[in-house]
């Protein structure tokens, strides 16, 4: 199961919207869970894996995929081959993950295909999925230009890889 | 173009020594680490065994020591030979092979041989191609792996989490801001020269085909052999070759008269049809097996 947990105020339409679409998207049920609150101990802009690390622990199954969002922004991150914009964090083949709609732009709940694009290659790489090379697909870079205007679609391979990876999760 | 010379960073394990707790690189399995070295006597043998538990699987592999170099085990990449793939990465290197077996072949070894330049040689070859045209699913799953294989090791070799791991391959390979570039044949061209066209030594001026003309002739002799006796136009020899249509059409023919016979006499059927003369008999119901008290009443009458 995918739970959502908002780690700051959202439009409770937004969220539901939201669950309704990794839903469909993943094939596995999507909740959203009450608002959780972050430590203000920490440095801003906020690192990623720090934010994650800080968070307190949230009641959830092994299979379970845990999604915080944020409205917060988020640290760039310096790679050793150059630096690269972070919208989120996922420990990859780990349970939770992390995104950040503060470089998304506006986001209306009546269209969330942006924000489900974004979550949907979070979720992805926690269940073990890379990078794509289909631009259409939601696991394509999400620092390309064409990323934020595609669809909230899987390519066949990362779809059907991605059902193979649940059924191995939920075994 | 420049080409790296991938067999000068290759790390391997010039003596096998190798203590309980060391992190190693199985090919085509990734990261393992050693639990356990034990030496066993089998078939009057003394061998020294080393237990390896593969990080992703949790899988458990007891390999005798001798082998591992020969199994292509090696330690993880240091901080010069990422740099050395990075520098690969971001090159101009040789494209991939148009010839399919060639390139499966090639990618195949190079992942059976592991290595992280091997394994990026692999991802920026079929990245490349990709800009081409789709990759097919057999390779695609290639890539994924080669992809999978190669995260893993930089995240081990520069200790950071995968997903960073990830992204510092894909800024080299997916520039920031912008999108990929599609790429022609023309960048390609220079390796067509050298892929087979699989005809080998076969040369056509050797070989006898029939002429299309004589093939015509001939059909239209067979079809003057059926229609011997009719008179008309169908009876004259003519060259036009049959359609598949109008064979289809012919064959069809008899079929279609047929059909029209049946449902003719289907139509005529229900009216000759006689009602049977006697109703079929009812079944009386089976007759209940004799209990005991009417065995004693039948007992008493007598």
């Amino acid at each position: 199961m995918i739970r959502i947990v908002p780690l700051d105020e959202f439009d409770p339409k937004l969220l539901s919207a939201l669950a309704g679409s990794l839903y469909a998207a993943f094939g596995v049920g999507a909740e959203v869970l009450p608002q959780l609150g972050v430590p203000d101990s920490l440095p801003r802009p906020y690192n990623p894996t720090d934010l994650v690390a800080a968070l307190p622990p949230v009641d959830s199954f092994p299979d379970d995929r845990i999604l915080f969002l944020t409205s917060r922004e988020l640290q760039p991150r310096a790679l050793p081959s150059g630096s690269a914009p972070t919208y989120g964090l996922s420990h990859y083949d780990g349970r939770f993950c992390l995104l950040s709609i503060a470089s998304l732009g506006e986001i209306k709940a009546d269209n969330i295909r942006r924000l489900t694009r974004f979550a949907m290659q979070e979720i992805g790489h926690a269940y073990g999925l890379h990078h794509c090379l289909d631009p259409r697909c939601a696991m394509y870079a999400h620092w390309t230009k064409s990323f934020p205007t595609g669809d909230a679609i899987f390519c066949t391979f990362c779809r059907e890889k991605s059902e193979q990876r649940i059924r191995q999760v939920k075994a | 173009m420049q080409r790296c010379e991938s067999s000068a960073i290759l790390t391997t394990m010039s003596s096998p020594s190798f203590a309980v707790g060391d992190t190693l690189i199985y090919p085509n399995q990734g990261l393992c680490r050693i639990t356990e070295i034990k030496s066993e006597e089998i078939a009057g043998q003394h061998l020294r065994f080393v237990t390896l538990i593969i990080s992703e699987t949790g899988a458990r592999v007891k390999v005798p020591e001798h082998k591992m170099l020969k199994n292509g085990m090696r330690a993880v990449s240091d901080r010069a030979n990422v740099d050395e793939v990075f520098r690969f990465l971001i090159s101009d290197s040789a494209r991939a092979s148009l010839d399919w077996k060639k390139r499966t072949r090639d990618n195949t070894a190079r992942l059976s041989e592991g290595g992280l330049l091997r394994l990026a040689e692999v991802i920026k070859g079929l990245q490349e191609l990709s800009e081409l045209r789709p990759l097919p699913p057999k390779e695609r799953g290639q890539y994924d792996d080669a992809r999978h294989l190669f995260v893993g090791e930089l995240a081990a070799a520069l200790k950071i989490p995968h997903a960073n791991a990830e992204d510092a391959l894909d800024i080299t390979l997916f520039p920031v801001g912008s999108e990929r570039p599609k790429r022609g044949i023309e960048e390609f061209q220079d390796l067509l020269e050298g892929v087979d066209d699989d005809l080998g030594d076969l040369d056509t001026a050797d070989v006898d085909l029939p002429d299309e003309n004589e093939a015509v002739d001939s059909d239209a002799q067979d079809k003057g052999d059926e229609g011997g006796g009719e008179e008309g136009p169908l009876s004259a020899p003519t060259t036009v070759a049959k359609s598949p249509r109008a064979t289809a059409k012919k064959r069809a023919a008899p079929r279609a008269k047929k059909a029209k016979t049946s449902a003719a006499e289907a139509k005529k059927a229900p009216a000759t049809r006689k009602k049977p003369a006697t109703q079929p008999k009812k079944r009386s119901p089976p007759k209940a097996a004799p209990t005991s008290k009417s065995r004693a009443r039948t007992k008493k009458s007598k």
